[in-house]
């Protein structure tokens, strides 16, 4: 168990965390779409344009088309559960006030039920497409998760211990070895799928299912949604480099954080040049991709616990 | 081929021909009795013809009849067959022909709709063009019908979709949907992923504008309208019309007029494969080929709008010959401009070219094998990916190509990639002809008046090869300076028929781009004028602030 942290620090992490991502979720959005647009010559939105949509979407008026409560409840369960799997989180090396309540198997948890919030409100939702969506949704979520899963469980075997700050921040101390190198290529390929986008965003896929499961949302539950995502986008990201780039342990808190940030920002420009470049793939070729690098990633664990 | 033909049909049918005759160089006309009209399809298409479509005319005035045409073509010979019959307007059947030929349904179900003329033994006989709540018994293509009629609409009525097949989930694909750019309805029935089967019901944007030039307009206007047939293949139509009146009047128009509607149309075609190159990539979820070809395509816009004072509507196109001539500044404009467009789609289709990703997405996605393609009677680059070998530039020259040498790529993929290589080498292919039209262009007029009048009741028979397969232009002359009866066949009404085929068994996330292969223009198909908006007024904001706000690199694409 890594160190109680001092209750009034911790508590200031948690908001610091959350204040840290809610603020820089929709900037890097913004730098991905930016992304994009210069390698499709265009001049692109305003980096801001993600805080505009999200603020625009507020003022809108939420339509709630089939009147049962779970379609109403889904978006707030996904923005809960990001935002719980944030708050966990510690960033730049520190646990905060609820890390020690908290190890890896409940982060993946947490990360499940906001999808399984989306399949919720997709259901509820009695579209066709959503449907559609959802079912593409649930079978990326199947094979995706198990990966996610792998990775972390590196940090376990590596570290023997499931407390997150250990997990997250022992690897790259721990001598990660070749299983490590192979469990990085993993999740950098995992990438696009975990943030849902080209070429894995089958489940919104705009020119065949106009957005998939959010298709009947409008106005404030969809801003939460949209919201939930860039957070998802933004925690994905973090987490590769969180896992295997050692902290530059400077003795500064916020220089660490700095280049913590600063490194996620570049994983962003990856994302938007990986979705610039590819078009998207039918669901049976994701399948497959992602059956490849679930057994790859299996093969990095087998090594890590015979090595 | 007439003589052959002649005997063949006598020979069958006796006395159910009636004449068959040859108005010109190219088109034989066959006159039968109504029992012998399908036996004298089959005899045609058995000589070896080409099913192109169907024309239905209203001749109650003069003998009390509604007439029907099949028309034909012979690749081989340059010809075209037109078999015609008629049916009393009181007993209006006439034997269908789809059973043979399956692409003729459609063309049924119109005449059907809009003229009232019955066809025993249709496989489908619903109805096709018209509204679900138009009252019965009125055909609004019949002479008595004004052409503002607005009738009553009647009560609770609903286009019947077909059966789903057991075990599928409806999707309702349309009328406004993303990876359609106009309305129209497709039910597409799937199983999971997997499309079982598809209902369409389109013409939704059916504005009449056959009946329009058959009432109200004269000649000399009915280019501009066809030009606003389709927002894409606009000098096509006007090309078609003119020369289908040009035929009909025994006008020969100047050379050099020939060689600029050449270079319109082959620009048409450069700017058209780009415009579908990125709408494929669009339509896959690749973004960036649709920003980069569209890119490209700008200069061809701006080209134009200096060439014709309009990006794409150009106008140039009359009866009797063109508007505007070429000057040897433009045409050296024209050389760069294309030269440009020439290195970078070369880029671009490099790129394409080995993206394996790419090729994951359209390789063995809407395959149909040659014969089916035969037998549906595709066409355009559609035909030529499945290894059939067609092209009107070629097999009925036109304009000015019987001097142009150019290739006609046929590959044999039978799926949407080789659909994509046969566009983009086309587009190549049409660099080409334009260098060719320029460094052959003869001096002289660029217009010659109609001194006559234009007898009436001539048919003529036109095909200009659209980018997307051959536009089919029909026209019967009439009085009071107008055509009586002008029926348009774009390329999308014939291919868009094959549609259900190539979807069967596909996966969903296909249907996009399956979709998308034939470049699907419902508004050809429907026959309507597409309208762009203007944004906003034109003094707030200039081109240069556009520009500046939308493009990146503004110096390097403008001369």
């Amino acid at each position: 168990m890594s160190q109680q942290p001092d209750i009034l620090i911790g508590s200031i992490q948690v908001i610091g965390n959350l204040v840290l991502f809610l603020a820089l979720a929709p900037f890097f959005d913004g730098v991905v779409r930016r992304v994009m647009a210069r390698v499709q010559s265009r001049q692109g939105p305003p980096l801001a344009q993600s805080y505009y949509d999200v603020l625009k979407l507020l003022g809108k008026e939420n339509i709630d088309s089939s009147g049962i409560l779970p379609f109403r409840l889904a978006p707030l369960i996904a923005f809960a559960s990001i935002l719980c799997v944030i708050a966990i989180l510690p960033v730049a090396g520190h646990a905060t006030a609820l890390t020690p309540y908290a190890d890896a198997i409940s982060l993946i948890y947490l990360l499940t039920l906001g999808g399984v919030a989306v399949l919720l409100g997709a259901f509820a939702s009695k579209n066709i497409y959503a449907l559609i969506g959802a079912s593409r949704e649930m079978t990326t979520m199947i094979m995706v998760e198990p990966i996610l899963f792998m990775v972390l469980l590196l940090g376990v075997l590596k570290t023997g211990s499931l407390d997150l700050t250990a997990v997250i921040y022992g690897t790259p101390l721990a001598q990660f070895g070749w299983p490590g190198a192979v469990m990085i290529v993993v999740s950098l390929f995992g990438l696009q799928a975990f943030v849902a986008r080209q070429p894995f965003d089958m489940a919104e896929a705009e020119q065949e299912l106009l957005g998939g499961p959010f298709i009947e949302y409008s106005g404030p539950n969809y801003a939460l949604f949209k919201y939930y995502m860039m957070l998802k986008q933004m925690f994905y990201a973090y987490l590769p480099i969180a896992m295997f780039v050692p902290l530059v342990s400077s003795g500064f808190f916020l220089l660490d954080l700095l280049v913590q940030i600063l490194l996620t920002g570049l994983v962003f420009l990856l994302i938007g040049l990986l979705s610039a470049t590819h078009p998207r793939y039918r669901i049976d070729q994701a399948i497959k991709y992602f059956a490849a690098l679930f057994v790859i990633a299996l093969a990095a664990i087998s090594a890590a616990v015979i090595f | 081929m007439r003589k052959e033909l002649e005997a063949k049909l006598i020979a069958r049918l006796r006395d159910d021909v009636v004449c068959v005759e040859k108005t010109d160089e190219r088109t034989i006309y066959i006159d039968v009795k109504r029992a012998g009209f399908r036996e004298a399809t089959q005899i045609i298409t058995a000589a070896g013809a080409r099913y192109l479509c169907s024309i239905g005319y209203d001749n109650i005035n003069r003998d009390g009849t509604l007439a029907m045409v099949h028309t034909f073509a012979l690749d081989d010979s340059d010809q075209f067959v037109c078999c015609r019959a008629s049916a009393p307007v009181d007993d209006p059947v006439l034997e269908s022909i789809t059973p043979d030929l399956p692409s003729a349904g459609w063309s049924e179900r119109e005449v059907t709709d809009l003229l009232g003329l019955r066809f025993a033994g249709h496989p489908k006989p619903k109805k096709l063009v018209l509204a679900d709540d138009w009252p019965e018994g009125i055909y609004p293509l019949r002479k008595d019908v004004p052409h503002d009629f607005v009738p009553q609409g009647a009560e609770d009525v609903a286009y019947q979709l077909d059966e789903a097949p057991p075990g599928t989930k409806i999707v309702p694909v349309g009328p406004f949907h993303p990876s359609l750019h106009e309305p129209e309805h497709f039910a597409v029935y799937v199983d999971g992923e997997t499309i079982k089967g598809c209902d369409y019901r389109g013409f939704m944007t059916h504005r009449g504008i056959e009946k329009l030039c058959q009432t109200q307009v004269s000649y000399n206007e009915v280019p501009f309208i066809a030009e606003r047939i389709c927002g894409i293949c606009g000098s096509v139509h006007a090309t078609a019309f003119s020369q289908a009146v040009e035929s009909a009047a025994g006008l020969v128009i100047p050379r050099r007029a020939e060689f600029i509607r050449t270079m319109m149309l082959e620009i048409e075609r450069i700017h058209s494969n780009l415009l579908w190159l990125g709408v494929a990539g669009h339509l896959i979820g690749f973004d960036t080929v649709f920003m980069q070809a569209w890119r490209v395509r700008e200069q061809i816009m701006w080209l134009c709008e200096r060439l014709t004072g309009n990006r794409k509507t150009y106008g140039m196109i009359l009866v009797g010959g063109v508007r505007r001539d070429i000057t040897p500044d433009i045409a050296q404009d024209i050389l760069d401009v294309v030269k440009k467009i020439e290195d970078e789609l070369m880029v671009i289709y490099r790129a394409i070219e080995k993206d394996t990703s790419i090729h994951k997405r359209t390789k063995g996605v809407g395959t149909i094998t040659k014969q089916q393609a035969i037998d549906w009677n595709l066409i355009g680059p559609v035909a030529r990916a499945r290894g059939v070998d067609i092209d009107a530039r070629r097999d009925h020259p036109y304009a000015a190509y019987d001097e142009m040498k150019f290739e006609v790529p046929v590959l044999d993929g039978c799926d949407v990639w080789s659909t994509l290589v046969v566009r983009v080498v086309e587009t190549f292919e049409a660099i080409k002809i334009i260098r060719q039209c320029l460094d052959k262009m003869p001096g002289g007029e660029i217009f010659v008046e109609m001194k006559d009048k234009i007898p009436a009741q001539r048919h003529a028979i036109t095909v200009v090869e659209a980018p997307r397969g051959e536009s089919v232009h029909y026209v019967i002359t009439g009085e009071d300076n107008r055509p009586e009866r002008w029926r348009v066949r774009a390329p999308t009404f014939t291919n868009l028929q094959a549609v259900p085929l190539m979807l069967l068994d596909e996966q969903f996330g296909d249907f996009p781009i399956i979709m998308g292969s034939i470049d699907p223009c419902f508004s050809c198909t429907d026959r309507v004028a597409v309208v762009d908006l203007q944004t906003g007024k034109s003094s707030s904001i200039t081109k240069a602030e556009l520009d500046a706000m939308s493009r990146k690199h503004l110096g390097s694409m403008q001369k």
